[in-house]
């Protein structure tokens, strides 16, 4: 989530109301209050509007709301005379690039750091950490057209931002802090991307370092854009937002040529949405003229055409407009939700469980009759506690986790009783007896199917404890069974036994081997009951 | 003061003779060893009926040497004894007790030696010493040397007396029934009777009672439960599935783009697995690149197949939701689910790597966001929270999204869950032609105001304690 801090002043300046006013209204375009400063407030945007990443993108969007300045933002763009030239080489690197001037800005430390905070969020939300779009931002007084974007050899030296002396690109990507961290997107090629001037000054090393030489000062006014990538749209879309805030900055925008092609294109595209059809989704019933005066608030531009449908003119920073039903959704936003009527439907319907389900519920009831008492314990443990100290080899069928967090969840359980022998040892100061049970989820080979198992620990936990409750569960579950002794080495031999069901093993009880006892640092004995539930009449699919 | 147990009266009756006595010949009259007397003595002196105090006395044990002298004499004496009016140093080495008793002498200056011949002191006696240790309880210097000497032993034994108070005697003198106390009724007594004439002992009912800890589900599992209920109540028909989930179900169905950030490896819990893609794949394919046959436009790029197959544990249960409507896409569907699921996540007090989601979905011919509003509403009011509140957010796969919130007592609007209707380019590709109205939420946020949980870990690690104490029915504190 992109958190953006917004001065209170400028805020106003921009938006012009106070900023009671805007602080009211400004969840309700979708956002999320973080904190409230003596000077500033910060506020959360959803990574979907990117376009409200700056302090400018937000107070076009609030005058629009708060019915300041409605409709189509309209941002005239000269030509620069400025050209670049994108070398064939660049295909599999880094082929796109885009590129802008802006004059007739003022710079203060603060707006500096506004633009850079802008340009790291886009560098999040629609750059996927540099990798789809970097942008570079340039004091154009320092270098000199044409521009040359090129694949460059990867000893080629300059100064980095930052820093005083020169060093090769491939240096950078060892030293530079910004070189380490995204050395990753570019150190498989051959050649690096570069952008140099006219006198083969650099201005960037794409989507790494810019050069320190186009430095943005305070002395700054007139600003050379450049924005590389991977993916075109996500490209155009990014340069977009960062010229019309420039512009809502007070700057004057100027196109530049890429190989012959005009840069950036700031028009609006067209979308023909149905009235009808967002009426009816959103639950309301408004007239096109209703339904255009919403969108004009939210920056649209929206025509009624007579036919019952609205033109609307998408401006061109809200990338996020994929679909008809996202403009639906910016009716809702400036109708307000708590302005919509909310009666649940009346679709009828009858309710029904799953019978997975209803048999856990029964399971439950089993157990806590028997006076059991339920944990709930996490699906992913470690092989330590599943295997090595139940003495068990591992099982076939486990799924390791590719990237645990920790050494404790490395697996997908495919047992129960182990994990309430962790509660156990978890529990060695609390009154004896303790008898535990648990239902629920294990996964074998991908598949996922219930167990449940029962615990009971005091001096006198033993096998015939053990069979009992085995027995008794079973009973209550119309699981018809046999037993035949076990090699389960968790048990005590001549103290353990399977479960058959139908011929096939469903389960297994008996009383816990000392050696598993002293493994989870036991002082008394534990009868233990674990049955597979696939085993019960009426498992799905079983 | 009837409520006094028959032992007590019996002390009182033993003392009331005497007005006191020590504790052990009260055991031996009343015929209890002293800790049943102290303990009933106790009793009678919360109520104020005795006073007892506590006697430290000394006594002195001999050890099995001082045994021996006693009867033997102290080696001294012997050897004393054995010099009469002079004797040879030689002479007198052949007594068994000389290496002790001559010593003694020597120390206590009772003996010469001149030239090889041994002579008493003028009046050499050690009587004194020979008394000490007959008659110990007298103490002085010469039985502090005995116990030195490891010929006694001195030990604390601690007594207690006991002493009526007026209020006691008067009750002990005023008659009290003295008949046997009967615990438990036998059957035999049941049926022959005799329970007629039986004393049936009293208990006292302002003592607490031994704990007793009954079987019982998971507070935890209770809310669940509680939360199933409703829904089932609604007419929600419930999913249950598969923990492991393709990427494809988990995210490319739910049109969620292969480069979204939630796909990283930081966040979603990636297995070895992976699953051949079903029929039909390339719809979501299309839809991906170039936004099929709607109205979108699709995240273009390039949608690679080798992601989808690759298997995770499910994020969200609306892998499951997905699938269930891609089977069952004709209307109405009302669907619900309560399912662990996983983001990796670091776990701390409020966050865990797993834990459930509750999540529903409606899908039926001319269901409207407003609706989907009306739903919210109706399952929190049953939840328990009067206020709810809606405000615009951001799904990747619901057009329009909605944040849920509620008010809380003494916290305010807090956020309750995310709801939306689902994309068309999440229903298009398989052929669900109607919207579909979701919701989810965090279940463990509402059993973290239930049940004041400062720490999500002790749902599922529990302190067994924890789970005893919580009872079966919870005021609905917090709104909830």
């Amino acid at each position: 989530m992109a958190v953006i801090s917004l001065p209170y002043r400028y805020l106003e300046r921009l938006t012009r109301t106070d900023r009671k006013t805007i602080l009211n209204k400004i969840a309700l375009i979708g956002s999320d209050i973080e904190r409230t400063e003596e000077d500033h407030v910060d506020v959360e945007f959803f990574p979907d509007r990117p376009d409200l990443f700056s302090p400018e993108g937000v107070a076009r969007a609030m005058r629009g709301f708060l019915n300041i300045e409605t409709g189509l933002p309209v941002y005239p763009v000269t030509p620069s005379g400025l050209s670049f030239t994108v070398d064939p080489g660049l295909a599999e690197i880094r082929p796109v690039l885009c590129a802008a001037v802006i004059r007739g800005l003022s710079f203060d430390d603060e707006s500096i750091q506004s633009i850079m905070s802008l340009q790291e969020a886009l560098h999040w939300a629609v750059g996927r950490g540099r990798s789809k779009v970097a942008i570079g931002i340039h004091d154009l007084s320092k270098v000199t057209g044409p521009f040359r974007y090129i694949a460059a050899p990867r000893d080629f030296s300059f100064v980095p931002l930052d820093y005083t002396e020169s060093m090769t690109m491939e240096e950078m990507l060892e030293k530079h802090p910004k070189g380490k961290a995204y050395a990753h997107l570019v150190n498989n090629f051959k050649k690096f991307p570069l952008i140099l001037d006219a006198h083969d000054q650099v201005l960037s090393f794409p989507p790494i370092i810019n050069g320190e030489l186009t430095r943005v000062t305070t002395g700054t006014t007139d600003i050379l854009l450049d924005t590389t990538g991977t993916d075109r749209r996500a490209v155009m879309r990014a340069v977009s937002i960062v010229c019309t805030a420039l512009a809502e900055a007070g700057g004057k925008l100027e196109s530049v040529t890429i190989d012959g092609q005009v840069c950036p294109d700031l028009s609006a595209s067209a979308r023909t949405i149905s009235v009808a059809e967002c009426n009816k989704l959103l639950g309301l019933s408004l007239t096109p003229e209703e339904m255009a005066a919403l969108l004009h608030r939210m920056r649209f531009g929206a025509t009624p055409d007579g036919n019952g449908t609205l033109r609307v003119d998408v401006p061109c920073f809200r990338g996020d407009i994929m679909h008809n039903w996202d403009i639906f959704e910016d009716v809702a936003i400036a109708y307000g939700y708590e302005n919509i009527q909310d009666n649940p439907p009346d679709t009828f319907t009858v309710g029904k469980p799953h019978p997975v389900q209803v048999l856990a519920m029964l399971v439950r009831d089993v157990f806590c009759g028997l006076g059991y008492l339920e944990v709930m314990p996490f699906t992913l443990t470690n092989e330590e506690v599943l295997f090595t100290r139940m003495r068990r080899k591992e099982r076939a069928g486990i799924l390791h986790v590719l990237h645990p967090i920790s050494i404790e969840n490395t697996v997908v359980r495919t047992e129960l009783l182990p994990l309430l022998m962790e509660f156990f040892t978890l529990n060695r100061h609390r009154e004896l007896p303790q008898r535990l049970f648990t239902v629920g989820d294990v996964v074998v080979d991908c598949s996922t199917y219930q167990q449940a198992s029962g615990v009971s620990t005091h001096p006198d936990a033993d096998f015939s404890e053990a069979y009992a409750l085995a027995d008794v569960v079973l009973h209550e579950l119309s699981v018809e069974y046999t037993v035949t002794e076990s090699d389960d080495p968790a048990f005590i031999e001549g103290r353990r036994a399977d479960i058959l069901v139908n011929g096939k093993k469903a389960g297994v009880f008996g009383e816990i081997h000392p050696l598993v006892l002293n493994a989870f640092a036991l002082e008394h004995p534990v009868a233990g009951f674990e049955i597979d539930l696939r085993a019960v009449p009426g498992y799905p699919g079983h | 003061m009837a409520d006094l147990t028959q032992n007590e009266k019996r002390l009182l009756v033993a003392l009331a003779q005497d007005r006191h006595a020590d504790i052990v010949s009260l055991a031996a009259q009343l015929n209890a060893t002293p800790e049943a007397v102290v303990q009933w003595a106790h009793l009678a002196m919360d109520k104020g009926l005795v006073r007892l105090e506590r006697t430290v006395k000394k006594t002195f044990v001999y050890t099995a040497e001082g045994e021996e002298y006693l009867k033997s004499g102290l080696p001294e004496t012997q050897v004393l004894v054995g010099i009469g009016d002079g004797i040879s140093l030689a002479g007198l080495q052949k007594l068994p007790a000389f290496k002790i008793g001559f010593g003694q002498l020597r120390k206590k200056g009772l003996v010469t030696v001149t030239g090889g011949m041994v002579t008493k002191a003028a009046g050499a006696t050690t009587a004194d010493d020979d008394a000490a240790l007959k008659h110990p309880q007298a103490g002085g210097a010469r039985v502090k040397d005995l116990i030195k000497r490891n010929l006694l032993q001195e030990t604390e034994t601690v007594g207690h007396t006991l002493e009526i108070t007026p209020t006691g005697l008067a009750l002990g003198k005023s008659g009290l029934d003295l008949r046997e106390e009967t615990g438990t009724l036998t059957r035999d007594q049941i049926l022959s009777g005799e329970w007629k004439d039986l004393n049936l002992r009293r208990y006292d009912v302002t003592n607490l009672p031994k704990k007793a800890y009954p079987g019982k589900i998971h507070p935890y599992q209770r809310i669940i439960a509680e939360m199933r209920e409703i829904l089932l109540e609604m007419g929600f028909t419930e999913l249950y599935g598969s923990i492991i989930q393709q990427s494809y179900w988990n995210f490319d169905a739910l049109f969620q783009p292969q480069d979204h950030p939630a796909r990283e490896m930081q966040d979603t819990f990636y297995l070895g697995e992976t699953l051949p893609l079903p029929a039909g794949y390339e719809r979501v394919k299309a839809m991906h690149e170039s936004g099929g046959d709607t109205s979108s436009t699709g995240w273009g790029g390039v949608w690679k197949e080798e992601k989808a197959e690759q298997c995770v544990l499910r994020t969200h249960t609306t892998s499951l939701s997905i699938q269930y409507l891609a089977e069952n896409p004709t209307p109405p569907v009302k669907a619900f689910c309560i399912g662990r699921v996983y983001r990796r996540e670091t776990i701390d007090t409020t966050h865990l790597a797993e834990f459930e989601q509750l999540e529903g979905i409606v899908m039926d011919e001319d269901v409207t966001f407003g609706n989907l509003l009306g739903i919210l509403r109706e399952f929190y009011h049953r939840m328990g929270f009067e206020g709810v509140r809606f405000k615009p957010s951001y799904y990747p796969y619901t057009e329009p999204s909605l944040d849920a919130e509620v008010y809380v007592d003494g916290i305010g609007w807090i956020e309750m869950g995310g709801a939306g209707v689902f994309r068309e380019e999440v229903t298009a590709p398989f052929g669900i032609n109607y919207p579909v109205l979701a919701w989810g939420l965090g279940v463990s946020r509402i059993a973290m105001l239930r049940l004041g949980l400062k720490d999500l870990r002790n749902l599922h690690r529990s302190d067994v304690a924890f789970l005893r104490e919580t009872p079966a029915l919870r005021r609905r504190d917090g709104g909830a």
